[in-house]
């Protein structure tokens, strides 16, 4: 199967079998998750030597430790002598890990220190240099942002993010402190295909007013306990599409009023700091843009808003295990912080008044992919296709923000890392 | 979990009173199961907390560590106010998840209840199994402990504080569109 003939992006179209066929998969394993800048953690999780945590980058387990020299490293989370999961912790602070078969034992570097044994059975021959944990070759971050690579040959964090940086920086940048994440991490499966989940966020505005109908009418379009709606959609605004498959939605703001935050407490704090914003940010981000959504190629995605920051882990052609933290600024008032907090959690969360019915649709359009004549039914990506361009104070393509031209851009960049 | 130094200084509540309470605690549940959520409301006070904590793996010796704070993420972290608008949610017929809606089953056991820190109160203990099915073939269990702070309401009860620590660490279901 050729990635090109399944998708015929001139004339807005997707092949169904992307979204349940294994072998397809089996390749975004190998091609996608395995080359790209995966999120592994926010730098404020690894704050002393030793700190750790446990995730995935694809399905391949990781280990993310910051080393007693001070650098933060990933390892494949098992062990070099049987395999076994070297951590079996979700985070916490750790001397050393341990492996529970045979009592191998690794520093916070990866080294091998600890061969129980080593000279009674191993006669002292075993070169422990060589067997330490294997390292993730590239481990870099972006303003709090920790991520991964497991191509050596990868290009650098910075190049890989390009322009979607320049937009990262609405959320990640508006105050000197930066960014942290509340602490505790929703973890739940959705039998879905990944990249539905993905590309929602990527680019889907046309969804909200029906998907989430219900929870506009009963007041949590803002969230919280507020009711008091500053605003639930701007006006006027792009999708924009970046090289890279990256891709977001923003509302634009002419008259330079822009705000983040759609609660009304929060929505004055970020109005509170926008002299600064304005200076780290410049007019045209901080004044005009007000961003919506986002997603960074392949499985990182966020609300710039509701501060939802999560990660779609791929756990085959139907499943995924989504990952959520809440984003707030550092140095915000703690009341402020709890707000965003409960803002957030009362909208997106399994439990979340949004997001239940976002999982509902995605699980529906897989299982009913797996159907042979259903499959032959090639899915709609046509909207605003032909209405894109670009903008003078703009990066990227853009294209009216309710369209699926980043749907089509992120499209566009997983056929080509497919077929590679 | 409960703190057992908090739980041993605790006096339990008369025998009586704890079947009072186990039938308060069972009609609740049929009120979920039948989806009579309106008088389910009624069963919460004004300054309710409805709260479900995330769990995660941690260490042995982290003990209550493994649950997040009131200050930390969690499930649901709902007031009285919040709760009556999932429930209005419901009712407006555009609520995906729950159309057509769940069919739950919730089971409640090992219902312990102490005296609380007011005459007016007391702490309640319960295990529960909630089953929940949905369209052809969706099947969720959701197996925890709730501890719950009852207040005495002229003839019965209402919760004032419900905390509910669900045994999983990743939730196995699209989404808990549900109550416990």
């Amino acid at each position: 199967m050729n990635p090109s003939d399944l998708i015929d992006l001139d004339r807005g179209l997707i092949d169904r079998r992307i979204f349940s066929d294994p072998d397809i998969y089996r390749r975004e394993l190998e091609n996608i998750f395995a080359r790209s800048w995966l999120y592994l953690g926010h730098e404020c999780q690894f704050k002393d030597v030793g700190d750790f945590v446990t995730t995935y980058m694809g399905e391949d387990p990781v280990l993310v430790c910051r080393g007693s020299d001070g650098q933060l490293r990933a390892f494949l989370n098992t062990c070099r002598h049987r395999g076994n999961r070297i951590c079996r912790m979700d985070e916490g602070n750790a001397n050393h890990f341990t492996c529970a078969y045979h009592g191998w034992t690794y520093t916070h570097d990866g080294k091998l220190v600890g061969v129980p044994s080593y000279k009674e059975f191993w006669f002292e021959e075993l070169n422990r240099d060589e067997w330490g944990l294997v390292p993730v070759p590239h481990v870099d971050s972006y303003k709090g942002l920790v991520f991964g690579n497991l191509d050596p040959q990868a290009p650098p964090l910075l190049d890989y993010l390009g322009d979607m940086a320049w937009y990262l920086d609405l959320m990640l940048d508006r105050q000197a402190g930066g960014t942290e994440v509340i602490g505790g991490v929703q973890k739940w499966i959705v039998s879905a295909n990944w990249k539905f989940a993905a590309e929602n966020f990527v680019g889907d505005m046309y969804h909200g007013s029906l998907t989430h109908a219900s929870a506009f009418k009963v007041g949590f379009g803002g969230g919280g306990n507020s009711t008091n709606i500053v605003r639930d959609t701007a006006p006027l605004g792009y999708q924009i599409a970046l090289p890279g498959g990256h891709g977001l939605g923003s509302g634009w703001v002419p008259d330079g009023n822009a705000s983040a935050g759609s609660v009304a407490d929060i929505a004055d704090f970020y109005r509170d700091i926008m002299p600064d914003t304005e200076q780290r940010l410049g007019t045209v981000r901080a004044r005009h843009m007000s961003p919506v959504h986002g997603t960074v190629f392949p499985n990182l995605s966020f609300l710039f808003g509701t501060r939802t920051l999560r990660v779609w882990h791929p756990k085959g052609p139907e499943k995924i295990e989504v990952w959520a933290w809440v984003l707030v600024e550092r140095d915000a008032p703690p009341e402020i912080k709890d707000a965003i907090r409960l803002s957030c959690l009362r909208r997106f969360s399994p439990a979340g008044t949004w997001e239940q019915d976002d999982a509902d649709n995605w699980m529906q359009a897989t299982q009913a992919s797996r159907g042979v004549a259903t499959r032959r039914v090639r899915l709609n990506y046509q909207m605003g296709l032909g209405h894109e361009g670009t903008h003078d104070a703009l990066r990227g393509r853009i294209g009216p923000f309710y369209s699926d031209t980043c749907q089509r851009n992120f499209y566009q960049h997983w056929a080509q890392q497919l077929a590679e | 979990m409960t703190d057992l130094a908090e739980s041993a200084a605790r006096k339990p509540v008369d025998d009586a009173v704890r079947r009072h309470i186990e039938r308060f605690l069972y009609r609740e549940a049929l009120l979920l199961d039948e989806r009579r959520f309106d008088e389910w409301l009624t069963l919460f006070t004004e300054d309710a907390h409805y709260w479900m904590p995330v769990r995660r793996d941690k260490p042995r010796k982290a003990g209550d560590d493994e649950f997040t704070t009131e200050s930390e993420l969690a499930f649901f972290d709902e007031t009285k106010d919040s709760l009556t608008r999932r429930v209005a949610k419901l009712a407006t017929g555009l609520a995906w998840a729950e159309e057509p809606p769940s069919r739950t089953r919730h089971l409640i056991t090992n219902v312990d209840a102490d005296e609380g820190d007011t005459a007016a109160e007391v702490v309640v203990g319960s295990n529960f199994i909630v089953y929940r099915t949905r369209l052809e073939s969706k099947q969720d269990l959701f197996v925890g402990r709730r501890e719950d702070t009852l207040r005495r309401s002229s003839d019965s009860w209402q919760i004032a504080r419900r905390k509910i620590m669900l045994d999983m660490t990743v939730i196995f279901a699209d989404n808990m569109s549900i109550f416990f």
